[in-house]
């Protein structure tokens, strides 16, 4: 239950008739106590109790967890709903795919943004060629700076494979790779000064990338924004086509609310726009009832990974790579 | 741009516009008959006439160099558009003789003279969001319709040259530093009848650890309003602005929607003066130096900064490897 996402999924998966919530298995007894008394669902000490009790799980633990996680539930039989990134290495991504492709189970990321309806609307305006053909795309994903700090695991390398690169490479990568129909052939980035130096993973970077067909794009994910913005964040992406340009700010639905309390609550934004997170819900359990193919599946889970890692690498080497 | 100085110029207390030369005589007259300003035959003679201070060269670029070289050594102080040239040696020449001639030089980057750009400089200044550790810009539109030497890049440098430079500029005037090195993606998206980048994606890092990003882009539909955005990131704070955001008057009519921003000499409206104009500002800071001999702030050596860093990007793009600057 370490991602923040853990109770909007929760709350999504109690609203659909055809869906019960059993049960959760958190590591973090705390933690897992909490969640299940808010849900008002049962707590399992041990996993494999828990998988033989379900026909799927979503997985919310900590990134570096993601990979046994997944296979275990994968092994046996139980249908998985993975939280991004899928894992923190390519080989565990690796491994995820072969035990997929030998298993019967549907398995679908958490690429929440596949789901959200303007994003949905774009990917039909690009596929009736409304701007022609893409040739480059420029997005933002940056959030606050205060939120990653308020989980200690998401500023911790080892349960979370990184920083900001790791957290919020994938959405936007995942987006480009969706709208071009094309996978990443280069990517470059650079790490810069961390805007919040008591932290120990990256928090700013600006990510260059280059697909296969040539179309250019650009990603920056910083935890970036200061903690008095008036909203989380944001995912936006600029897409120069032949013939015209699409501009996507998902998350700019929402009336302005002025408050009075004090300094901190000059400027709120109520978003009023489309619920992703149960979209993406929705969007699974659908995949279980009529036995379709999810639409952000095991496969783009792993090609998240490679482009993320491939950024690491990048900074590394001081030179654009080609993802695994 | 000519037309934009001109206006601006004849709203400078204590200036009076001579007259404007052109290259293409005919093409003068029409355009001079039509603002009302003495069209000017022979340039030797104006750069002869005693009671011409200042010559503003709004040529092409790759003509800066020669007009300028010519005012200078006519003894004339210039102010010559943005950006100084498309090479170092044209730029080096261009300071040097100036330095020689003993007149003042400056390189128009009208971007420090927006009131909003300005705005958020003095903010950083008072360390409003504390040590910069990211500066974002965007500067995209379609492709200048008024005039087609843009679109060649051995008469404008692309898009790069003539339009990333603006905010090249800006971040090593706010972060009073080059960057030490530059990943650029260049490209021509959609003019392919043309020899020039139409798109850039430029990545600078600073000595500092400071990320700079510029997108600079001639390839949106002639329909998309030109837009430029800034956000600057620091490690107290944050500042966005774009040009699209602030809109104190709208006015509707048959033809749909009109917006006025007090930031634009407002052509439309007959050069009908409003007190934010940063090209009345630039010119007159200019008029300024002239007049009371003041140092130019964005003289040669300041304006091929943005013009070395601009040609480190252009170098990465082909090498799609990152380039240091000045290397």
């Amino acid at each position: 239950m370490a991602h923040f996402h853990a109770d909007s999924y929760a709350r999504a998966a109690r609203s659909l008739p055809n869906v019960d919530l059993i049960g959760v298995y958190e590591v973090d007894k705390v933690v897992g106590s909490r969640f299940a008394s808010i849900h008002g669902i049962n707590i399992f000490s041990n996993m494999d109790e828990l998988l033989r009790e379900v026909d799927a799980v979503i997985i919310t633990a900590e990134n570096s967890l993601h990979h046994e996680y997944a296979i275990r539930a994968v092994e046996c039989g139980v249908n998985v709903l993975c939280e991004k990134p899928m894992t923190i290495s390519l080989s565990d991504a690796d491994d995820v795919v072969r035990a997929v492709n030998r298993s019967r189970v549907k398995f679908q990321m958490c690429y929440v943004m596949r789901y959200h309806t303007v994003t949905r609307v774009a990917k039909s305006l690009l596929e009736a060629g409304r701007i022609g053909r893409v040739l480059a795309m420029v997005g933002s994903n940056r959030v606050r700076r205060d939120l990653p700090v308020m989980r200690d695991w998401f500023v911790d390398r080892e349960r979370a494979g990184g920083g900001a690169i790791m957290d919020h490479t994938v959405h936007l990568a995942d987006l480009m790779r969706w709208y071009t129909n094309s996978e990443v052939e280069e990517v470059y980035t650079i790490s810069g000064r961390n805007i919040n130096q008591h932290i120990s993973v990256e928090d700013n970077f600006s990510t260059t990338l280059q697909f296969e067909n040539g179309i250019l794009g650009h990603i920056d994910g910083s935890w970036a924004y200061s903690s008095g913005y008036y909203t989380w964040g944001d995912v936006a992406v600029e897409i120069v086509g032949s013939e015209g340009v699409l501009m996507i700010d998902a998350f700019r639905q929402s009336v302005y609310f002025i408050g009075d309390a004090g300094p901190d609550k000059r400027l709120v934004w109520h978003y009023y726009g489309c619920d992703a997170d149960l979209e993406m819900v929705k969007s699974f359990v659908k995949c279980l009832v009529k036995d379709e193919r999810p639409l952000a599946d095991v496969y783009d889970g792993r090609q998240g990974v490679a482009v993320t890692l491939a950024s690491y690498e990048s900074i590394m080497l001081g030179r654009p790579v080609r993802p695994g | 741009m000519g037309l934009t100085h001109l206006l601006a110029w004849r709203l400078i207390e204590g200036c009076e516009v001579v007259g404007v030369w052109g290259r293409d005589y005919s093409r003068l007259k029409n355009f001079c008959e039509k603002y009302d300003v003495r069209p000017i035959r022979d340039l030797d003679r104006l750069l002869r006439d005693e009671s011409v201070n200042i010559v503003d060269v709004c040529t092409p670029t790759y003509t800066h160099r020669e007009f300028v070289v010519m005012s200078v050594e006519a003894g004339k102080n210039v102010i010559v558009e943005k950006p100084i040239a498309l090479s170092i040696q044209e730029a080096d020449e261009m300071i040097s003789k100036s330095r020689r001639h003993g007149v003042k030089f400056m390189v128009a980057h009208v971007l420090r003279f927006f009131p909003d750009y300005m705005r958020v400089k003095d903010l950083v200044e008072q360390h409003a969001v504390g040590s910069v550790a990211s500066m974002r810009a965007h500067r995209v539109g379609p492709a200048p319709s008024w005039s087609s030497w843009f679109l060649d890049r051995s008469k404008s440098g692309g898009v790069v040259i003539d339009l990333a430079i603006h905010d090249i500029d800006y971040f090593i005037w706010v972060k009073k530093s080059m960057p030490i090195s530059v990943y650029s993606k260049v490209a021509n998206l959609v003019h392919k009848d043309y020899e020039v980048d139409d798109y850039a994606l430029i990545t600078m890092r600073f000595p500092d650890g400071a990320i700079g990003f510029v997108e600079a882009s001639w390839a949106m539909p002639q329909t998309f309003p030109f837009t430029m955005k800034l956000e600057i990131i620091g490690d107290k704070g944050m500042l966005q602005l774009d040009n699209h955001s602030p809109v104190p008057l709208r006015m509707w009519t048959s033809k749909g929607v009109e917006t006025f921003s007090p930031e634009s000499l407002q052509v439309g409206l007959g050069g009908q003066f409003l007190p934010l104009d940063p090209f009345y500002r630039e010119l007159s800071y200019f008029a300024r130096c002239v007049r009371e001999d003041l140092e130019v702030e964005v003289g040669g050596e300041e304006a091929k900064k943005s013009l070395l860093v601009a040609i480190a990007a252009l170098k990465s793009a082909q090498s799609n490897a990152p380039v240091a600057v000045g290397g």
